[in-house]
């Protein structure tokens, strides 16, 4: 179960983001900052609803606590199709 | 109450690295951060740590200082931060560009940086992805990288290792003072008393600094970056192109074509993740950009680099430097309140800083004038002028 697959593009395990909560991490942005999940291709959109399920409960979670937002592409892109023509 | 012997307000990697340079010292250290650590500014960065770009003077000697510190920092922190010397490139585009890098060259090379003008044959032995057009790029050994996300992260780690309380989401609202002295810190979750505070806000420190009724004069200078999927390695070091150089260095000229502050950075991580950039602007902290940017910065990197046009994007970054003007962060006592330091203002060097800065502002608590040679160039004071 430790060893499950959480965030498949970055391949981390259940266990590390686990120890990353039990540390102290309490947003989905800390996590990522410490454990690279949600930095891959998908950028989070299959792992974010499991870690966000691991963070300790939201009536924990003071009302000040940030929410990570989500940045452009939504979708990823070929650096080509930004360009102005 | 809680009690401190001294209050570091910011954790990004200014605040990180004084917070473990303190603790170290045996100060019993707080380390107050309003969000996640290392994520403002420091986590939406590069990770070059470029020197042959440095001014000669206090820019360049402040860095060469830095990365004596970052040669052995890995020991000291216990971990790895995926430093590394890796040679640094800037690429010329233009007879014009050519010119102007020529004269850079030799400035430098009299300052005593190890840096050579290649022909873009050269150039395109150490960066086969290099266009056709290119007319020739600057290497110099020197220069360096680091992952700044692992920095922030290893810092605080070692500081607290050293008997530093770190307390994220926590925000700081008020300082009181007594009798010009710095007395307490008030954040949302209760007070500090303390008679020593370092802010370290970065772009923040403004705010910081209106609590005990200091003008600190540093604004944000936005700067967007596009990450990419993983690819093989294409890029050896770090590369900037001379329009960077040109933008950074001649701001009054350039202003007039080049509105967004386009320019060339471009380093690969690890990961294999392309970090592309990027602009420089003076619009407050305004999270929105506009596509004309993001269309600027793409045309920009696949006109030096055509093979990046097929190379997928999957996130874009905007980070807000803390620009003083000059390049030179601001480290210092208040001159008017005793026991607050300032501790920001590093703009585009903060990530190649942070090691000194740490040395640097823990010498100045500890009033042992160590880096006097470098704080009389970083004074509030320098700013009478615009306060
Ligand atoms: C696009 C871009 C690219 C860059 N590339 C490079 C590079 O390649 N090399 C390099 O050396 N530098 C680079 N930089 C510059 C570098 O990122 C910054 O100089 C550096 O991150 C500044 O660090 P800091 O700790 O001062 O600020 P920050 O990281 O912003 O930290 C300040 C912290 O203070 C906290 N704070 C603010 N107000 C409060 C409050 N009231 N209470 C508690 N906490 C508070 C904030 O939440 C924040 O975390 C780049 C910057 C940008 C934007």
């Amino acid at each position: 179960m430790d060893e499950m697959i959480i965030c498949r593009c970055e391949e981390i395990p259940l266990k590390t983001i686990r120890k990353t909560v039990q540390e102290g991490a309490c947003t989905i942005r800390e996590v990522k900052l410490q454990t690279r999940a949600g930095m891959g291709i998908c950028q989070g959109r299959t792992c974010r609803p499991l870690v966000e399920k691991l963070l300790p409960s939201e009536k924990e979670q003071a009302a000040v606590y940030q929410i990570s937002g989500y940045r452009l592409p939504v979708r990823p892109l070929l650096l080509q199709d930004f360009f102005k023509e | 109450m809680k009690t401190a012997d001294a209050v570091v307000i910011g954790g990004g990697v200014i605040g990180t690295s004084i917070a473990f340079r303190l603790a170290r010292k045996g100060l019993k250290t707080i380390l107050i951060e309003k969000g996640a650590i290392g994520g403002a500014t420091s986590g939406s960065c590069d990770k070059a740590i470029f020197l042959q770009s440095k001014k000669p003077g206090v820019h360049l000697e402040l860095a060469k200082a830095s990365l004596a510190v970052y040669k052995q920092l890995e020991h000291e922190l216990g971990e790895s931060i995926e430093f590394e010397q890796c040679g640094g490139m800037i690429a010329i585009e233009s007879e014009e560009q050519l010119s102007t890098m020529k004269e850079f060259v030799q400035k430098q090379q009299q300052a005593g940086i190890p840096i050579r003008l290649l022909d873009v044959y050269e150039a395109r032995q150490i960066q086969p992805v290099l266009a056709d057009h290119m007319r020739g790029a600057t290497w110099s050994e020197l220069d360096a990288e680091v992952n700044p996300l692992l920095l922030s992260q290893a810092f605080a780690k070692a500081a607290r290792r050293n008997g530093t309380e770190i307390l994220t989401h926590t925000e700081v609202q008020g300082i009181e003072c007594i009798q010009g002295r710095v007395a307490k810190i008030k954040t949302n979750l209760g007070e500090i008393a303390t008679e020593t505070v370092i802010n370290a806000a970065g772009p923040f420190a403004p705010a910081i600094g209106k609590l005990v009724g200091l003008s600190i004069p540093i604004v944000p200078r936005r700067g967007v970056i596009f990450i990419s999927e993983k690819v093989p390695p294409i890029l050896r070091g770090n590369l900037l192109c001379a329009q960077y150089i040109v933008s950074k260095h001649l701001a009054h000229l350039s202003e007039n074509y080049n509105p967004y502050g386009i320019g060339l950075s471009l380093g690969q991580t690890k990961s294999g993740n392309l970090l592309l950039g990027g602009s420089r602007e003076f619009v407050g902290f305004q999270k929105d950009v506009p596509p004309e940017i993001y269309a600027s910065i793409a045309e920009h990197a696949c006109r030096i680099i055509p093979s990046l046009r097929g190379i997928r994007m999957i996130r874009t970054m905007v980070g807000f430097r803390p620009s003083t003007g000059d390049g030179l962060p601001i480290l210092q006592e208040s001159p008017d309140v005793e026991g607050f330091y300032i501790a920001a203002g590093h703009e585009g060097d903060g990530i190649a800083l942070a090691p000194i800065t740490g040395q640097i502002v823990a010498s100045l608590v500890s009033k042992d004038n160590q880096f006097a040679h470098f704080t009389q160039h970083l004074t509030l004071n320098r700013f009478a002028a615009l306060l």
